[in-house]
């Protein structure tokens, strides 16, 4: 059987389909796998999703547009309502500008060595913060009266990967300054394991856990006194399995900013 | 992109061919232009990249501003604008990511001293991220259509058939240019990896 062309070894370094006769040589050829293997590094590094062509746009916050005026030393500014489009409904206080610089490298291994793991595959779900972003805000009425207090912060939870999960976070601020907040899942039941509810920040680095919550279900819940919620504005809610470990397990099924 | 007749209705806006000219030409207006039309777009990326926050807006800010001084580096006849400000966009993510591989080597390393260990066999260099930044270089490299052809399948994914019914280019000519784009971006690594251990 002949090998394959160079061209065909290119599509399958793109991992497209070939066809069938390509596929059975292919499997049975060290050859052309090694070929296709040597034209997949270029491949691997470059067709990732975080390079991919944009995805939903994200207005940036003014503090942007003003480092960027500040830097180039342009004088024309966009329409004040294009740029003020990022300023969120609630009262949350305004980034600071200059934006301040990356965050520091992480701590010695030695001292969180389940850190990286949580990180990495919560990046890897960060991508779809965006969708709740816009869809979030201002979706549920904020200052509303209840029993419980005063409403003061919201968010629209949209499910993470279509997992079918969504649901609605509202933050509620009794007379004495402690907060609640009450969430209404609607989601699978889930045969092993439970969902968890966390407050995380917009970096999706750090984290509170909130609690449990069942599929279907409201539940309240205590926000721990001293968090800022403009801090940890990220409602999330993951699956977690019986294993006994607090850290979250990466699986987000919905999340919402408050706002 | 083509609902930007906002309230003021009196000003004329320019179509986004007139804005990428007039920003190659260096119009000031033009970035202003630019930044309301594209920043979501560039914003969005970074986002997805880095999750909202200072990462994510600091590519905005520098794909804005390298863009503008880098201006003349910007062909209007070669493609539309927001789609050179995207791959100047995909620069500053890959940069983002070598940096913060850089931090976290100096920091191991750091604590590899610290405690006298016996050095290992060198610093866990994430490869990909060396190798985003040289072959996004590489890519910039490269003329039309290769170029368009290589990032409508590494970036859109879209197959060799997509790609030619997409440009209107014959099959053939689409594969023969993804083989020799993925040959040229194995060479450079190799001359890379030469150059590392030479």
């Amino acid at each position: 059987m002949p090998h394959c062309t160079p061209e065909t070894l290119a599509l399958a370094a793109l991992r497209e389909p070939l066809p069938a006769v390509d596929d059975a040589h292919l499997a049975g050829c060290a050859r052309c796998q090694a070929e296709v293997a040597s034209l997949q590094r270029g491949v691997d590094a470059l067709a990732v999703p975080q390079l991919a062509a944009p995805g939903p746009a994200v207005p940036p916050p003014p503090a942007v547009w003003s480092a960027i005026a500040a830097a180039t030393g342009v004088t024309a500014t966009p329409r004040p309502d294009v740029v003020a489009a990022a300023v969120p409904a609630a009262p949350v206080a305004p980034p600071p500008v200059p934006p301040p610089p990356l965050p520091p490298p992480p701590a010695p291994a030695t001292v969180t060595t389940l850190r990286p793991r949580r990180s990495r595959l919560l990046l890897a779900a960060a991508a779809a913060l965006v969708v709740g972003a816009g869809i979030g805000a201002g979706a549920v009425a904020l200052g509303d009266r209840d029993d419980d207090g005063l409403t003061v912060a919201a968010a629209a939870l949209d499910p993470l990967e279509e997992s079918g999960a969504s649901g609605e976070a509202r933050v509620l601020e009794r007379g004495d300054g402690t907060r609640t907040l009450r969430l209404d899942l609607t989601a699978a039941d889930l045969e092993d394991g439970f969902y968890e509810v966390w407050l995380i920040d917009e970096a999706v680095e750090d984290m509170y856990s909130l609690g449990v919550v069942q599929g279907g279900g409201e539940v309240t819940l205590e926000v721990p006194p001293g968090v800022d919620l403009t801090e940890f504005p990220v409602v999330d809610v993951s699956v977690e399995p019986l294993d006994g470990d607090p850290v979250h397990s990466g699986v987000s099924v919905a999340r919402g900013v408050l706002a | 992109m083509s609902s930007h007749a906002g309230p003021t209705g009196h000003r004329p806006e320019p179509d986004d061919a007139e804005v990428g000219r007039r920003f190659a030409a260096g119009e000031e207006q033009a970035l202003a232009w630019a930044y309301e039309r594209f920043a979501g777009q560039v914003h969005g990326m970074a986002v997805r990249a880095f999750g909202p926050g200072p990462d994510a807006e600091d590519v905005t800010q520098q794909t804005f501003i390298s863009a503008w001084t880098g201006r003349a580096g910007y062909r209007p006849e070669q493609g539309p604008l927001p789609a050179w400000l995207v791959g100047v966009c995909r620069h500053k993510i890959a940069d983002t990511w070598a940096r913060r591989d850089r931090q976290r080597r100096t920091a191991e390393a750091a604590v590899a001293q610290a405690q006298s260990a016996p050095a290992t066999a060198g610093p866990l260099v994430d490869s990909a991220v060396a190798d985003r930044v040289l072959l996004l270089g590489e890519l910039d490299l490269l003329g039309q259509p290769q170029r368009g052809i290589i990032e409508l399948a590494f970036f859109e994914d879209l197959t060799h058939a997509q790609i030619a019914a997409r440009t209107g280019l014959p099959l053939g000519t689409v594969k023969s240019h993804i083989r020799r784009t993925l040959e040229r971006l194995r060479t450079r690594l190799e001359v890379d990896d030469a150059a590392l251990h030479a």
